[in-house]
């Protein structure tokens, strides 16, 4: 049973929040371990997994990044940040060289703060690409189109992800070191 | 269905309450005090006390009273060398995993020790419930890793009871303070306790407490500002801290301290040392500042991890002894711009909460829900001392993770895996929680095996492991040994030394009772003998009085209680007659005085 399944939802990543939240406390309400703690060991095991999976699918699928990686997986893609193009390798580069910058303590105010405000664009530019080719994506999925173009659609999710995950690290490592 | 009690194991006091008619109450203890002072006192004799009668002995007795043993519940010996000092008794050399205090010729390990005051609870909820109670739900701080909870859950088996649940505080506390009756809302709970400090934040919708985020410190609390007070007594005195008097300073600055939160001025006295210093609220702020400000930090972690601003906190609720200090408030209202709630008496709302959480367990609320988080995140060692994390911290519980492992040498049929807790990237950063050897994988090329590795956290928050490889389907034994702690087979030989020792202790307790009475009534005859009443007494009956006396007194230094309330028993049918002769003299005594004042 996937994560989407456990919420009865079919694989689109568009979701209600508002709805995802109230079918979670809905089903937390049904299978959570504190209802069975006089239960049979059985049923106590049952409840148990039952309610880490549903814990486990509402905090990935709540989650707009981690809800992209989990469709991806199960449909057997995998982000590698190896595959990414050699250009965006090199952009990479320099601001990581101007990070290096920040971490030495080399930059002026200045510098930093357009040092963040480089990063913070690309991970907003990231964002609205995974948006809108998650969008396709339930598109596709909706129409029931054929199987080749789902696959291609997933293989250009795979590859934002790729990218974006080069992203956060500098996101990260700025907020660490800045 | 067997009641279910709820128990605040604290680390200055511990409390038991339950549910009755719907509202919980906090059980008191024989002495009619509802606090049971986390504090067990040893002796040469074998005796041991807990709670009051142990923390009357802390000034007199330093050397046998142990405190505060929450700081060292799932601690190996290197976390703790800054707390040495707090124990009164030698740490054996083995206790990398786990700490043993060597006491009077025996070893007890922090577990133990809990479970002294643990069975205290238990003894005076059997009395005050008149039934045998086995069912408990305990609470910890919020920031206890898996150790601690495991080294808690330890301490509940060894004291005989079955621990259904282990309930963060400050969650607990949130149950407490019935904020269901508000249908929605986001809460702040603020839980500053003598040792440990806790910030959790909750969204409150139809009766389901979900915690959004959680964050703190289990080594911050109340002995941190009473150390603070120490230093400043220390110094001013010029004596180091190994100074005899520490027990009585530490008194005097705990005083202060209580005294300050209503007085603005109070005078810390140490009476051995002739010591006497004024301090004024404003010095003590001054003091106690940066511990005060350690706890804002990690409040606003916790609203950062929980994607909030401070003006989103609809309710904040205090917990903890160390909320009645005037500083903790204002700083707190500060920061949420929220007048905390203090209506509850912040020393019990976590035991109150805690029988909530055993009642909704017992299947009285199924209306309400508590849905927690791990505190810390959970993660696993990969190449180069590096730690992947498979569950992120404030992950509602429970929670899984897989993992999928294989071989790096052809035929290998062994793969180690090392579980760890934290924050942080580096493995000797983050705190060892188990290794553990997938064991009997089918001999195969070099990467070829797949096992998947099954990580779960349960509703106590502690970590369970189940391993299988893919291609053959075989489960794998997976036997994980914690890195700190207590191993199973540890935990069942401790229940029953415990066994034994309670025996002997109730022994030893007949004993004394026996005794004390025996004691009281040779007193009395004593004291008859030497009336003129008794030279009236026939010569044989004057006989049988003195050899019955004999007799007790003689039988009385045995350690055999049956024999010496037998021999007391004799000496009160010996005196029966003589008794009633010196009442009878008694009141016709008290006649003749009053006939005496009525005609003046």
């Amino acid at each position: 049973m996937n994560y989407f399944d456990v919420f009865g939802l079919p694989k689109r990543l568009n979701l209600d929040l508002k709805q995802l939240e109230r079918t979670f406390h809905e089903l937390s309400r049904k299978y959570h371990p504190d209802y069975f703690t006089t239960a049979a060991a059985d049923d106590r095991l049952r409840a148990l997994q039952m309610t880490a999976t549903l814990n486990d699918a509402y905090r990935t699928l709540r989650h707009p990044v981690r809800r992209v990686e989990y469709l991806v997986e199960i449909e057997g893609f995998k982000p590698d940040g190896s595959k990414v193009p050699q250009s965006f390798l090199m952009e990479i580069f320099e601001i990581n060289e101007q990070l290096e910058e920040v971490k030495a303590g080399r930059a002026s105010k200045e510098q930093v703060a357009n040092l963040r405000r480089e990063i913070e664009e690309r991970a907003l530019a990231f964002e609205s690409q995974l948006q809108a080719a998650a969008v396709e994506w339930d598109r596709l999925e909706t129409s029931g189109t054929d199987e080749e173009q789902q696959k291609q659609q997933l293989s250009r999710l795979t590859e934002i992800l790729s990218e974006s995950s080069y992203i956060r690290n500098l996101e990260r490592e700025l907020e660490e070191k800045a | 269905m067997p009641r279910i009690v709820g128990i605040d194991l604290g680390t200055t006091n511990s409390l038991v309450a339950i549910v009755e008619d719907g509202k919980p109450r906090v059980i008191p203890g024989a002495d009619g005090s509802n606090l049971v002072p986390s504090v067990v006192y040893f002796d040469e004799n074998g005796t041991v006390l807990v709670g009051n009668p142990a923390r009357e002995k802390m000034v007199e007795k330093p050397k046998n009273t142990i405190f505060s043993i929450k700081r060292f519940m799932g601690k190996g010996l290197a976390d703790v060398r800054n707390d040495l000092s707090l124990l009164p008794f030698e740490v054996a050399p083995s206790s990398d995993a786990i700490i043993r205090l060597k006491a009077f010729g025996r070893e007890y390990t922090p577990p133990q020790i809990s479970a002294f005051i643990l069975r205290e609870l238990k003894q005076n909820a059997e009395r005050a419930l008149g039934e045998e109670v086995i069912n408990a739900v305990i609470t910890v701080p919020a920031y206890f890793n898996d150790a601690q909870r495991q080294a808690t859950k330890d301490a509940g088996r060894i004291a005989g009871l079955d621990v259904l649940r282990i309930v963060n505080e400050p969650t607990a506390a949130s149950l407490a303070y019935g904020l269901q009756e508000r249908r929605q809302g986001t809460i702040a709970v603020y839980d500053f306790g003598g040792g440990t400090f806790d910030i959790s934040i909750l969204k409150l919708s139809e009766g389901i407490f979900e915690v959004l985020s959680t964050n703190g410190d289990t080594h911050l609390g109340g002995d941190d500002i009473d150390e603070q007070l120490i230093r400043l007594i220390l110094s001013e005195l010029k004596l180091s801290p190994e100074t005899p008097h520490l027990a009585a300073i530490r008194k005097a600055a705990r005083a202060a301290k209580e005294q300050l939160s209503s007085a603005e001025t109070v005078e810390m006295t140490v009476e051995p040392l002739g010591f006497r210093r004024k301090i004024t609220r404003a010095e003590f702020d001054v003091l106690i500042e940066p511990t005060v400000e350690r706890t804002l930090r990690s409040c606003r972690q916790a609203l950062q991890d929980a994607g909030l601003a401070a003006s989103a906190i609809e309710e904040v609720v205090m917990v903890g002894g160390s909320t009645r200090i005037p500083l903790v408030r204002s700083r707190v209202q500060a920061l949420y711009g929220r007048v905390p709630h203090t209506d509850l008496n912040p020393d019990e709302v976590v035991a109150l909460g805690a029988a909530v959480q055993a009642d909704i367990l017992a299947g009285g609320k199924r209306d309400m829900l508590l849905l927690d988080v791990t505190p810390l995140s959970l993660g696993i060692e990969t190449m180069g001392g590096v730690v992947s994390k498979i569950i992120p911290r404030n992950s509602t519980i429970p929670a899984s993770a897989s993992e999928k492992f294989t071989t790096f040498v052809d035929g290998q049929t062994n793969v180690r895996v090392h579980v760890l807790q934290g924050e942080r990237e580096l493995v000797k950063d983050c705190r060892s929680l188990a290794q553990f050897d997938l064991k009997g994988i089918p001999p195969m090329p070099a990467g070829l095996p797949l096992i998947e590795v099954k990580f779960l956290i349960d509703a106590d928050g502690i970590l369970s492991v189940s391993a299988q490889e893919q291609r053959t389907g075989q489960y794998q034994s997976v036997a994980v040994k914690p890195t700190y702690g207590l191993t199973d087979d540890e935990v069942e030989q401790m229940i029953l030394d415990s066994f034994e020792h309670a025996e002997a202790d109730i022994e030893a307790r007949e004993v004394i009772e026996a005794r004390n009475e025996a004691e009281r009534v040779l007193l009395a005859t004593t004291k008859s003998i030497a009336k003129k009443e008794f030279a009236d007494l026939p010569a044989e009956e004057q006989a049988g009085i003195t050899a019955a006396a004999d007799y007790l007194r003689d039988i009385v230094k045995a350690p055999d209680h049956r024999a010496i309330r037998e021999a007391t028993e004799r000496l009160d049918q010996a005196t029966h007659h003589f008794a009633e002769i010196l009442m009878n003299a008694s009141i016709a005594e008290k006649l003749k005085d009053k006939r005496v004042r009525e005609i003046e």
